[in-house]
């Protein structure tokens, strides 16, 4: 009862005129860049900050507008996948495998309207998780000591990407590169400035928002340039947008099933939509591939996956919201916008500023409705936008990423650092190290710090303060879990591809 | 081997930062001070990095000399916005950003012209007069 009540309280928020032309905004803007190929929602979301920051507004509202863009690419990304073959976003790669399939057998209307259903399904899904299990595990966190915090972002840290399948060292030196950035910069504590070499652009720190602009923005315009440029895609034409009721309904186990697995996998820490279309999908085909169906057409292929990654996407925000800790690339970088704005996420968020997070849960509700909207009736409008040539919309990217940089502080400095950012980012992500934990260490970093200072200042200068709770014990043994996980299916998955190797040779 | 010159590339830094954080002095009531956190940051890096100069794992595929190319025009176009900014003036400095990133994505020359003749002034209107955020018109260039 508590909770209707206090969502009630945030459908008031919500419905401001201002929120509510947000709201709308964000979901168009969110589809758009959905359904381009080469735009995603971590991107989107890193070019929008800045410019949310320079209109001032107020946390709510920029976390209204930039949850609505979050959850737009989700929606957008099938799109591309259905028409084109090429996945607007990461996590609709998993929609080309059956949507494609079912457009050229003339069957587009229906997946794109499964496929919409489908997200509309995840996502209420879980937004509903998110009003009931968010509070309940801030209630549960607000028991952590500085210890325990210091536990946690060891956690986050080494679960974060950690059970991706890549080199698990790579993981970790990227998000130790964030630890290092994060502390550059006047030490809070002593006044000391360290590692600022006598610049004092510097001694503010590395603003997390200009850093990451740059390593996801900049760097894929790089990535952009050694692609083929010549060969356009073509889209599937479409005769009629009207789907068949019955085919969408049909769907609804596989939509269910697919929304189930993708919130838990959102809500695991590390893993966000792409894992959660991915496990929906595989969960799926081994449900129900009777027949041998699956990756020419199947209507469960296209639902499964597509209510996965919006179920992700939705639970990821649990434990950013209600512990501080992200538990993917787009919530990192939500959570980078708030710690900017001087709201530090975690479970005292709920107590402080519920205005902030029922407004913002209640916006999601309306985001979806709206969302539905966009994504059926009204799809011929993001078909056609979809079609802007590459050379044409990425200039105009940089031109309002540069705007939006620049609108925060005025500073050149900022300019050059968020290009210099994107070489990294790029040289980076071509040796596959993931870029999220990077950010994650630099947004954390300090208040990790803080949190073991504090901690070895109860204690007098004894370290075994930091073993002393039961609480950050079991952090401890589930990072120790974590690791021994990943580093074991990185080794297999090295002997894998060598065998691989030997057998072809 | 690009993994392993990576690997080199963040060993020495993570050394020189670790030397570094034994310079800052310990302030008396604060226990670590601010020396002891950039250490335990410090020494793990070394090691990880030194493993992936022994060990390393992954194929990384540089792109062709042609498309280097275009990313160095590319970044070159970025860092030159950087610079012409203030001076130039938003829409003028923005105007060669769209233009020269267009022409360097694959664009037909003119319609890219055309592309950053229409989308500065209309960007700099947005935001400017629209939205409210103070760009400059004109820059020093009349000054």
């Amino acid at each position: 009862m508590e909770i209707l009540s206090l969502l009630g309280q945030g459908f008031v928020v919500a419905a401001t005129p201002l929120n509510i032309g947000l709201l709308l905004m964000g979901c168009f803007i969110g589809t758009l860049l959905g359904a381009l190929p080469g735009l995603g929602p971590v991107n989107g979301v890193a070019v929008l900050i800045p410019l949310t920051f320079a209109f001032g507004f107020d946390p709510t509202s920029s976390m209204i507008l930039l949850c609505a863009v979050y959850f737009g690419c989700m929606y957008g990304g099938r799109i591309s996948s259905i028409l084109l073959n090429i996945p607007g976003d990461e996590p609709a790669i998993m929609t080309t495998l059956d949507g494609y399939p079912m457009a050229v057998q003339g069957q587009a209307a229906n997946a794109l309207a499964i496929s919409g259903v489908a997200s509309f399904v995840g996502a209420t899904i879980a937004v509903l998780g998110l009003s009931l299990f968010a509070p309940v595990l801030a209630r549960a966190a607000i028991h952590f000591g500085p210890a325990d915090y210091f536990a946690l972002y060891i956690l986050a840290f080494a679960t974060i990407g950690g059970i991706a399948g890549v080199d698990p060292r790579k993981t970790l030196l990227s998000a130790l590169i964030g630890l290092l950035l994060a502390t550059v910069g006047l030490d809070p504590i002593s006044g000391v400035p360290r590692y600022t070499f006598d610049s004092f652009h510097l001694y503010d720190g590395i603003e997390p928002i200009v850093a990451l602009v740059g390593l996801f923005a900049i760097s894929e315009i790089l990535m952009l340039l050694e692609m083929h440029l010549k060969d356009r895609p073509k889209a599937i034409p479409v005769g009629s947008w009207l789907p068949q009721w019955g085919a969408i309904w049909k769907t609804r186990a596989a939509m269910l099933r697919g929304s189930g697995v993708g919130f838990v996998a959102g809500v695991l820490p590390g893993a966000g939509a792409s894992l959660g279309s991915f496990m929906a999908y595989v969960a799926e085909k081994q449900w129900s591939n009777k027949k041998g169906t699956f990756g020419k057409g199947d209507p469960r292929g296209v639902a499964a996956p597509e209510a996965g990654n919006n179920a992700a996407s939705g639970g990821a925000l649990i434990p950013m919201l209600s512990l501080g800790v992200p538990g993917s690339g787009t919530t990192a970088v939500l959570l980078a916008m708030l710690i900017s704005l001087n709201v530090q996420p975690g479970p005292l968020l709920f107590e402080r500023q519920p205005d902030l997070v029922w407004g913002l849960v209640a916006s999601l509700y309306m985001a979806n409705i709206a969302l539905l909207i966009l994504n059926l009736p009204m799809i011929g409008i993001f078909t056609r936008l979809m079609m802007t040539p590459t050379w044409a919309l990425m200039p105009v990217v940089a031109a309002v990423t540069f705007v939006g940089v620049y609108g925060i502080s005025n500073s050149v400095f900022d300019l050059e650092m968020m290009v210099a950012f994107g070489v990294i980012g790029y040289v980076l992500r071509k040796m596959d190290v993931s870029l999220v934990p990077l950010v994650l260490g630099l947004l954390l970093g300090g208040d990790m710090e803080r949190n073991l200072r504090r901690a070895m200042s109860i204690s007098d200068g004894d370290w075994s303060i930091l073993i002393a709770s039961p609480i950050s014990i079991g952090l401890y043994i589930l990072t120790a879990g974590f690791l021994v996980l990943s580093v074991w299916l990185a080794v297999r998955d090295h002997r894998q591809t060598q065998a691989e190797r030997l057998t072809e040779g | 081997m690009s993994v392993r010159i990576l690997g080199v590339a963040i060993f020495v830094i993570a050394a020189l930062y670790t030397r570094q954080a034994g310079t800052y002095a310990v302030t008396f009531g604060d226990v670590l001070g601010p020396t002891v956190f950039p250490i335990i940051v410090g020494i793990p890096m070394m090691i990880l990095s030194a493993s992936l100069v022994v060990f390393p794992t992954g194929q990384v595929d540089w792109p062709a000399p042609q498309r280097m190319g275009r990313q160095a025009a590319a970044l070159a176009v970025l860092v030159g916005y950087t610079m012409t900014l203030e001076p130039l003036g938003f829409p003028l400095a923005t105007f060669a950003l769209i233009a020269l990133i267009g022409i360097i994505l694959g664009g037909a020359p003119w319609k890219a012209v055309v592309l950053g003749a229409v989308m500065a002034p209309a960007l700099w209107a947005l935001f400017d007069q629209v939205l409210g955020l103070p760009l400059d018109f004109l820059g020093e260039l009349f000054v």
